[in-house]
């Protein structure tokens, strides 16, 4: 239960029902009236989709592949032994690699699950019952194996900061779905928030309507959502009248300046959003079924379990894009994976199976793609001298990644690794070809989706990414 | 008829068209545009300016010129585009058209009467690429408006379209206008006084001349140029590591604004301030060589160290430098031309790379520079050492809480080796399940340990350190590293080496450019950048700083696009009056002062936001691109902080040093781990936004949300965007809160006991006016029930939010 949302819950409904139907009148013309001008409002997509939301669980620092969905029985064969790296001279880390290495079976078992029969670890008991509405690629390849560079790379398509992310370009492309919520929210981890902060949901060269919201799940949703120090209902009534009666007034004679217009009705959004927000997020009206489904009530679970459940909340309501992430740097397992990775999984197995078998349940699954990856896979081996507190590095030669829901297919699997999980050398992709199939099945063509910037049209994929044509239904 | 918009230009006759045409398009071209072509190009935002609805349009054309060349399909782009012929390949991310359906487009254009085109697709390179020759000044024939050329080159225009300018603006209007262009912040009440009441003929110039001495001047315009060369105190990336000496380059950039420091000695020193042979004249200021600090423009792009990519990143560090510098000066998007040949500029690939070659002596470097008079030497000094002694007490007390923790850990096992249990304390502090520690004794030691790490941050800041970069050439080295053209821009892919040189598009050819300075240990290869930037020969320079300029006055630019000169970017609205300008500019020295002279006092400038006839005008020059009237101008981020607190009384004037670090919410402050964020002082916070620590990966909310620069490429110019969470900001945010609850106090304390007067005075501080008797009104039921602080601290939060309050008419 959280009694403080649900007391301004109360206060606003109230609010809005004090002013009345009057004012919703009056806003509904002056949305009218402004609908060509909303950059948010919703465009039609380039080709029909079946997603229509987007929710993207970013695993922050980079998950052992061979750990959770990508089994390598010859780990267990080469395990403390010595891998060949004469041939890989061409590695961005050579400092790494120029110490003796050893190879490293996995601590965890796998078993096959589903109708599909998919390979999953201990690791994941929850997601393990969901495979068959899961959709793995197992081949994606970065091109810089440090942390920032990478997510960067995940959430821009560049490796360097101010591009707009993959959030600001679907919200530019289709606009949101719901006028009174912001179309593209974010939902980072507090105790450690995504190196370079805003820059990665940001809107770069495109305009800041499409940057990022970046909600808390503890305490007031949004920044500023509510007056600080606390003002009485009838203060913020009062000042929102006269507000409109100045604003309106000054209106008069100066039809030279349309955006006069556009922050009237701003005001009026936030307005809407002040009562809107606190009930969309509203975690404590949840019954006990769902709660449980996304362990809310568990202190190891509730961080991630209850953005999720703020996710589904959202993609209801008609947010467009929705982006989850880890604590910065919390798969980043180097040493003690056993430790490291048990802890990260659990933290967030149950609040994923939860989110996708809510979804189902309601029957937004097919219209809500859901994108989980990190921002590079990681090593079979690690140095030798840590092998009694063994981990993995970085590996940008492979990643596995999966979809459900949103017209991905379900229960396959794409591509293949070598021998020891090291390299993608089936079916290879880059991130832009994720890039291109998350717009593709949002209903966008990334090669149409441009936006002229410094003397040339820029896109998410640059020039151009191959759709993940087997991961789509 | 065909509209003549920004690409009117290029036809030069308006051909009539007679129908027979219009049913070869209706017919045979319009079926197949609409099944590939339309989705992407049509509507407002047509891709490429172009839009294929009807014959006019394809005539007309987009960024690349007119899609068709009627009776020579040919030569027509829309034929080479869609055969693959030019790139990218039309339609773009569609499959190619089939041969059948291109074979029937050029038929049908083929069947088009050719017509008459003087067309002139390289008139805007021509003009680009040549330096401008001062252009007669027209007489337009209401010759009585003509306050200086600039108002015969606009009035000719507008003479030419039937229109008349917009009557003058209010005098109250100008004076809001003028300062908060000028120095960002409103007049205060007796400054408002003097200029309305004073009715001689050149009270405006005075009060322009006033605000152009004004100190406060610097801050409001080094912004624009910060905001150019993507200024920020931090690396960016993960550990976004602080650089700590970087606002000696902000406070450089002011000083140059405010001693109006000739731009070509500005443009000198921030490329080659240590090598330059010219000592800077200082206009006015005292004569100090602030080169190496000026420097800082080449390092003010994110970067960060790592070991593991050294080359890959110097190449990074120059590619970025090359490619803001010619974006900053020259305003071409020689960037673009890394990989491969520039798609629209005549700058081969090569041209990247030989003007990559200037910088290849150079590299990073923190240089000590003893602090200037103008950065308060003195005061500098005293700093320093009081905080030098502050860290000794501090380091005494952490020294002493650690020895009695050691101590006590020492004491809590019974082992034999205490010592061992005593070194052990860092590795206790770092368990936070560790229970020999008392939560009493890990915040004592947490205060303790912080208190002397904020003291070593300062002290950082307080070194006679520039930002800085230095050189590697002979004898240090054997030779200056070569520079290679890239393939694709790859590292690995070495090309042929080259000699640094100039766009051989500006001079005519392509031979290395003369390095006449290069010495033991320099290379003199900036310094023959810096010199050929502002030399006569070059045709950009100038250009693109008036153009800079004018967009900040008139909130456009005569080149809309004022990064991007070339072929891609906006064609200019005057570009007699630009050239006229640039040719002023140079004439007079390279004085920015004297170009805001000229623009402000210029009748073009004074005139109203509203027109008689706009809405007439409106319809074919519906972006005001004739300056039919004034442009409605929206305050800045930073503008609108400052002026709320020069309103409250809350503003701290004090200038230049290390920035101020602003009160961060603590649930967003525990999410930094790569760095500590120490707010400052109460009255530190206060100081004007020029002045905040430029973290990247934190900005003030009230920044974020007003679409300030976002600090990790130049911004040429900041999007205006109104969204809905500015609202919830400005009417809910801490400085909101704040501010109005000063504001009304400072009411109180100037207008007495009386509502009435109370919020006339609130309306005068804020607008510059009185109410209307309905505002009054309005106003005065607030009162009900309220104190009268109380009344008018919900007055004030109306008040910084109005639209009034946040445009300039």
């Amino acid at each position: 239960m959280n009694p403080e949302w649900n007391r301004r819950h109360f206060l606003y409904r109230s609010l809005v029902g004090a002013g009345g139907l009057a004012l919703m009148d009056l806003l509904n013309s002056d949305l009218r009236a402004a609908a060509s001008t909303n950059p948010l409002a919703r465009k039609a997509p380039h080709h029909a989709a079946k997603a229509k939301s987007c929710i993207f669980l970013t695993m922050l620092g980079g998950v052992a592949q061979m750990d959770t969905f990508d089994p390598k029985p010859a780990l267990e064969k080469f395990d403390n032994t010595v891998l060949d790296w004469s041939n890989e001279k061409r590695t961005d880390q050579p400092d790494l690699y120029a110490k003796p290495r050893l190879i490293f079976r996995s601590p965890w078992k796998f078993s096959r699950y589903g109708k599909c029969g998919m390979d999953v670890s201990e690791l994941f008991p929850n997601l393990a019952t969901c495979v068959d509405e899961m959709t793995f690629v197992k081949t994606i390849t970065g091109e810089n194996g440090n942390h920032p560079a990478a997510t960067f790379l995940m959430n821009t398509g560049l490796v360097l900061p101010g591009r707009p992310s993959v959030g600001a370009w679907v919200t530019y492309g289709l606009g949101t779905l719901n006028q009174n919520l912001p179309g593209f929210v974010v939902l980072p981890d507090y105790r450690a928030l995504p190196f370079s902060g805003s820059q990665q949901w940001g809107a770069g060269f495109l305009p800041a309507s499409y940057q990022g919201t970046m909600m808390q799940w503890k305490g007031d949703p949004i920044n500023d959502l509510l007056p600080s120090g606390g003002l009485s209902r009838k203060d913020m009534q009062d000042q929102m009248s006269l507000l409109r009666e100045y604003n309106h007034a000054y209106l008069d004679g100066n039809f030279t300046n349309p955006d006069l217009q556009g922050r009237i009705d701003a005001y009026e959004l936030a307005f809407r959003m002040q009562s809107e927000v606190p009930g969309v997020l509203n975690v404590a009206g949840e019954d006990e079924t769902t709660r449980k489904m996304y362990g809310i009530d568990d202190e190891v679970t509730r961080s991630f379990g209850t953005r999720c459940l703020m996710a589904r909340q959202l993609v209801e309501k008609g947010t467009r894009f929705v982006q989850l992430y880890t604590p910065s740097q919390s798969w980043d397992s180097h040493t003690d994976i056993l430790k490291g990775h048990a802890k990260n999984a659990k933290e967030v197995d149950l609040p994923i199976a939860g989110l996708i078998k809510d979804l189902r349940r309601r029957n937004l699954l097919d219209s809500t793609l859901i994108v989980w990856m990190g921002e590079f896979g990681r090593t079979p081996d690690h140095p030798a001298d840590l092998r009694d507190k063994a981990g993995r590095d970085h590996n940008t030669k492979a990643m596995t990644m999966f979809f459900a829901g949103g017209g991905a297919k379900p229960g396959v699997t794409v591509g293949a690794t070598d021998e020891l999980g090291w390299k993608a050398v089936d079916k290879v992709f880059r991130m832009r070809d994720v890039h291109a199939t998350i717009l593709h099945l949002m209903g966008l063509n990334d090669m149409r989706l441009m936006h002229y910037h410094a003397g040339r049209n820029m896109r998410l994929t640059d020039t151009g990414g191959e759709v993940i044509r087997d991961a789509v239904a | 008829m065909i509209r003549t918009g920004i690409l009117g230009a290029i036809l030069a006759v308006t051909p009539v068209w007679a129908a027979p045409e219009d049913t070869v398009f209706r017919d045979r071209i319009e079926p197949i545009l609409k099944a590939n072509c339309t989705a992407c190009h049509s509507g407002p935002q047509a891709q490429a300016g172009l839009s294929v609805a009807n014959l006019a349009d394809l005539l007309k054309g987009g960024k690349r010129g007119p899609a068709i060349s009627p009776g020579r399909s040919s030569q027509s782009l829309l034929v080479q585009f869609v055969k693959g012929e030019k790139n990218p390949r039309m339609p773009v991310g569609g499959k190619p058209l089939q041969d059948g359906l291109v074979a029937a487009l050029a038929s049908a254009i083929d069947s088009m009467k050719p017509i008459k085109q003087a067309v002139a697709a390289n008139d805007h390179a021509n003009w680009v690429f040549s330096a401008p020759v001062a252009p007669k000044v027209p007489d337009p024939n209401q010759a009585a408006w003509v306050r200086n050329p600039i108002d015969a080159f606009v009035l000719t225009k507008l003479e030419a379209k039937g229109f008349t300018p917009a009557p003058f603006a209010s005098k109250r209007a100008l004076l809001r206008r003028i300062y908060f262009d000028l120095i960002g912040l409103p007049p205060t009440e007796e400054e408002s006084r003097s200029f309305l009441d004073d009715e001689t003929p050149d009270a405006y110039e005075k009060l322009v001349d006033k605000l152009l001495a004004d100190r406060h001047y610097g801050e409001r315009w080094a912004r624009h140029w910060l905001d150019l060369v993507r200024f920020a105190e931090s690396d960016g990336f993960a550990i976004d590591g602080e650089r700590p000496t970087a606002w000696r380059y902000r406070d450089y950039v002011i000083r140059a604004f405010n001693d109006d420091k000739s731009y070509d000695i500005f443009v000198q020193e921030q490329l080659a301030g240590d090598e330059m042979q010219r000592r800077p004249a200082v206009r006015g200021g005292q004569i100090e060589n602030e080169g190496l600090l000026a420097l800082g423009f080449l390092r003010m792009g994110p970067f960060e160290r790592d070991a593991n990519f050294d080359a890959q990143l110097r190449l990074d560090w120059l590619n970025e430098m090359t490619g803001t510098t010619t974006q900053v000066f020259l305003g071409l998007t020689v960037g673009c031309a890394r990989c491969h040949d520039h798609k629209y500029d005549p700058i081969p690939q090569k041209d990247f790379y030989r003007m990559q070659a200037f910088f290849a002596a150079t590299r990073i470097d923190e240089r000590p520079m003893p602090f200037l008079e103008a950065e308060g030497r003195l005061a500098m000094r005293q700093t320093l050492r009081r905080l030098e002694d502050e860290l000794e007490t501090a380091g005494e007390r952490l020294k002493g809480i650690e020895k009695d923790l050691r101590a006590k850990l020492a004491a809590s096992k019974q082992t034999d080796d205490k010592k061992a249990e005593a070194n052990n304390l860092q590795r206790v502090l770092a368990d936070k399940d560790n229970r020999t520690l008392t939560a009493e004794e890990r915040t004592l030691h947490q205060g303790a340990a912080e208190r002397v790490q904020k003291i070593t941050l300062e002290m950082a800041r307080f070194q006679p350190i520039a930002y800085s970069v230095n050189e590697v050439a002979p004898p240090a080295v054997l030779e200056i590293e070569p520079t290679h053209v890239l393939a694709g821009g790859e590292r690995s892919a070495k090309m042929a080496a080259v000699e640094p040189g100039f766009p051989q598009r500006i001079t005519g050819n392509s031979e290395a450019a003369k390095i006449p300075f290069a010495g033991r240990y320099r290379s003199g290869r900036r310094q023959a950048l810096a010199e050929w930037l502002v030399s006569p020969a070059n045709p950009l320079t100038a250009r693109v700083m008036v153009n800079r300029i004018w967009q900040h006055h008139f909130g456009e630019g005569l080149v809309r696009t004022p990064s991007d000169f070339g072929m891609n970017g906006e064609r200019p609205s005057h570009p007699e009056l630009l050239d006229w300008l640039a040719t002023q500019f140079v004439e007079k020295k390279w004085s920015v002062k004297a170009m805001h002279r000229l623009m402000l006092t210029s009748n073009t400038y004074r005139q109203s936001t509203r027109h008689p006839d706009a809405k007439t005008i409106g319809e074919s020059d519906p972006d005001n691109r004739l300056l039919s009237r004034m442009n409605w101008l929206r305050i800045e981020s930073e503008v609108l902080r400052d002026s709320i607190l020069a309103l409250s009384g809350g503003l701290n004037h004090e200038a230049g040093g290390p920035g101020m670090f602003f009160r961060v919410k603590d649930e967003v402050a525990q999410g930094f781990q790569m760095f500590k964020w120490y707010p400052s002082d109460e009255k530190a916070q206060l100081r004007r936004s020029i002045y905040a620590f430029q973290r990247r990966s934190l900005s003030m909310p009230l920044m974020e949300v007003f679409d300030a620069a976002n600090m990790s490429e130049s911004c040429s110019r900041r999007s205006v965007t109104t969204v809905a969470p500015q609202a919830l900001t400005l009417l809910n945010g801490e400085l909101t809160a704040l501010e109005s609850k000063r504001f009304a106090a400072r009411v109180v304390e100037l207008a007495g006991a009386d509502p009435g007067r109370q919020i006339v005075k609130a309306f005068s501080l804020a607008l510059l006016r009185e109410p209307s008797s309905g505002e009054l009104q309005a106003a005065r039921a607030l009162y009900e029930g309220r104190s009268p602080e109380g009344a008018l601290t919900r007055l004030s939060t109306v008040l910084f939010n109005l639209n009034e309050f946040l445009y300039l008419e």
